[in-house]
């Protein structure tokens, strides 16, 4: 392989992951933007979306109308749906009882429904890795020199899609607004008539919703799930929202692609490898944040309290 | 009441059986220890306690059942025949989970509940630990599968590893890779103590051949994207991957080589040799190379085994079930020798070790408490099945 091809492939797999961590950061950036809570329990949610959308896989048999690419698409819809949901009934069973208490409560209680899901979840499946078969095969194309199955193309185009629906949805809707003036201040969206807690259910459903869309994308692409794969993406996807400017969600996009480019690429360069690629991804991020501390996209912001 | 009444006539007619039986015999002969209601045998003076350590949870769980069932398969065969000095052998296990912390709980906890000798150790990392706590306590412990090398280092002369050493596994890797005509190799590992042992030594030995390692690379426990790694694999020109590692990891590194198009052979190690890995990986697991040790399925001596093991468990033996039987025969064998439970009895019966046939072999030890003979087979993935290679 020649020095382009090495670097265009590796720009490409480092797309493809940061995509993944961005999907993921968008779910811990809303919610931090509109309550401040660090959801601890929103990388065990996309664990959760990944065994559920194989269990609807399963129970249609893999197909919908006979077709294996309409199945995945009816079950991303259902997953969506069916985790969203979840992450609202998470929302409020355990979180809004404690709105009004100091945030180190709050924080706590996320941490308490994290090991809830991600326990539960290893006594259904026995703690046992499970297969994830789409029975989409390798095929694919050539895009310049850089080989791309379908499954990785239309990964890519979907996650790309669904950001790009929420930005949209934050930006140009009516609910948008509502919840970018919830980010701002609580008490004034109340006095102007907006239904607070039903805006911040809103938010974890489409949080939850983004993060279930992520975790059956992982099941689709990596062909297999576990009770504990949220915990290393969930990390990085924490650190990738922190990088872009935490609440801020172009910023959760952004610093999702540059974590994943970042270990591509220092997984490729001589020295440092997969052994030193973490090390050599959080030593840029560390960097970032001592010249940049509100992240990438973040503004400084003066305390409201 | 006609129901009753029924019950009422069973049970008179079944008391009076038993009174028939008992009168007829003469009291002098009455076993010491009367048996549990419901079960036959032969009758015990007491039990001996043998201690199990395999993890039961996590990861590596899977490995583990396989392990305790094994185990305690030979316990019914001994206690069948009479148990062990007249006591009825009984065990207990502790699940070391493959984590190191968890491993010395579990080993704290056998030696507090008094094990005569212990029986276990899949995961090298969480074997480690324990050796001194049996040590201390003079527990001889038969350890039927973690194999790295430096259990051997470290070893305080209680620990028997009855599972070839990890240089006999990476002199069969290279060999293969020989066999196969390559000369560029690419490792990978997983970063614990088992995996990067293995993928030091076959470094060594491939480049001691004369040999390239052109790629010698790590992933991360729970990581899921190895996409970066498998282009530069590509890209470094390797024409055979070796994984060392499990198979959980193992499968996705596989199922992402093929999908990124690398085409070259691939080999896993013996903690990959799970089936699971083949049924995870799909199609891109076929053709993939293992280095296993002496799996049942492929042994002329352990048919039997196979079929008892099956008939008792409704399912068929793991891969390492075969070694943990051996084990627990073997040690059967030194306390039964030892004719004690005392520990140095039965450590010296074990060290003298010459010979003692087995499923996977014949069993003799080195000075360092490892086997002389290597006992690894090599396998390939043909249909979601593993078979034998050679």
């Amino acid at each position: 392989m020649s020095f382009q091809e090495i670097f265009l492939q590796q720009l490409f797999n480092g797309l493809l992951l940061g995509s993944f961590y961005g999907l993921v950061a968008l779910g811990y950036s809303m919610v931090y933007g509109i309550i401040k809570l660090l959801n601890f329990a929103h990388a065990d949610i996309y664990m959760v979306g990944g065994f559920i959308s194989l269990a609807i896989l399963k129970f249609f048999g893999g197909t919908f109308l006979g077709n294996a690419w309409l199945g995945i698409v009816t079950a991303m819809i259902l997953t969506m749906i069916i985790v969203g949901l979840l992450g609202v009934a998470i929302q409020r069973v355990a979180y809004r009882p404690m709105f009004n208490a100091p945030r180190l409560s709050i924080l706590i209680t996320a941490l308490g429904v994290s090991m809830i899901l991600y326990n539960a979840v290893m006594v259904i499946t026995g703690g046992e890795y499970r297969a994830y078969k789409t029975g989409l095969g390798y095929g694919g194309f050539n895009m310049g020199s850089v080989y791309v199955t379908h499954t990785q193309a239309i990964l890519i185009v979907a996650s790309m899609a669904l950001m790009l629906v929420l930005h949209l949805f934050i930006t140009r809707t009516m609910y948008g607004k509502a919840m970018r003036g919830i980010a701002l201040d609580h008490d004034t969206c109340r006095l102007m008539g907006i239904n607070v807690n039903k805006i911040i259910a809103l938010t974890f459903f489409t949080g939850s919703a983004l993060a279930a869309a992520a975790g059956m994308m992982a099941g689709v692409y990596y062909g297999s799930l576990h009770f504990f794969m949220g915990f290393v993406i969930g990390i990085k996807a924490f650190t990738a929202a922190v990088i872009g400017g935490i609440g801020i969600i172009p910023g959760a996009m952004l610093g999702g692609i540059l974590l994943g480019l970042l270990e591509s690429f220092g997984t490729q360069i001589p020295f440092i490898g997969s052994q030193w690629k973490d090390v050599f991804s959080f030593s840029i991020l560390i960097l970032i944040l001592i010249f940049k501390p509100t992240g990438l996209l973040g503004k400084k912001e003066s305390e409201r309290m | 009441m006609i129901k009753k009444s029924w019950v009422l006539v069973i049970v008179i007619l079944l008391l009076s059986v038993a009174l028939v039986a008992c009168g007829s015999k003469p009291p002098a002969t009455q076993p010491p220890v009367t048996p549990a209601p419901g079960t036959e045998g032969p009758a015990f003076d007491g039990e001996l306690l043998i201690g199990i350590m395999v993890p039961t949870t996590g990861s590596e769980a899977t490995y583990g059942k396989d392990m305790e069932n094994a185990i305690n398969l030979a316990v019914e065969e001994i206690n069948a025949k009479g148990g062990l000095l007249g006591k009825k052998v009984v065990t207990t296990t502790g699940d070391d989970g493959c984590d190191p912390q968890m491993a010395s709980a579990a080993a704290s906890k056998l030696v507090s509940s008094d094990v005569v000798a212990v029986v276990g150790g899949y995961c090298s990392g969480a074997t480690l630990p324990t050796l001194k706590i049996y040590a201390d306590a003079k527990i001889p412990m038969v350890v039927p599968a973690a194999n790295s090398t430096k259990i051997a280092e470290e070893n305080q002369g209680w620990a028997f590893q009855v599972n070839s050493p990890g240089y006999h596994q990476a002199e069969k890797a290279t060999q293969w890779f020989a066999t196969l005509g390559h000369t560029k190799v690419a490792l990978v590992h997983q970063g614990d103590g088992f995996s990067e042992d293995l993928a030091n030594l076959t470094k060594a030995n491939w480049e001691d051949k004369g040999n390239q390692v052109v790629a010698y690379e790590v992933v991360n426990k729970g990581e899921q994207d190895y996409s970066a790694l498998v282009t530069k694999i590509k890209s470094s020109g390797a024409e055979v991957v070796y994984w060392t590692a499990y198979h959980a990891d193992g499968a996705l590194l596989i199922m992402q080589l093929r999908q990124g198009g690398y085409t070259g052979d691939i080999v896993v190690g013996d903690g990959s040799s799970s089936d699971q890995l083949l049924e995870i990986a799909g199609q891109a697991g076929e053709g993939v190379y293992c280095t296993s040790p002496p799996i049942v399925d492929f042994l002329p001596a352990a048919s039997s085994f196979i079929q008892n093991y099956t008939a008792k468990w409704k399912q068929s033996p793991g891969p390492y079930s075969g070694l943990s039987y051996d084990s627990a025969n073997l040690l059967f064998s030194a306390i039964e020798k030892a004719n004690s439970v005392d520990g140095d009895a039965i450590r010296a019966i074990l060290v003298d070790t010459k010979d003692f046939p087995t499923l996977s072999g014949n069993i003799t030890f080195t000075p360092e408490l490892t086997l002389v003979n290597s006992n690894f087979i090599m396998l390939k993935g043909e249909n979601g099945k593993w078979v034998l290679a050679e």
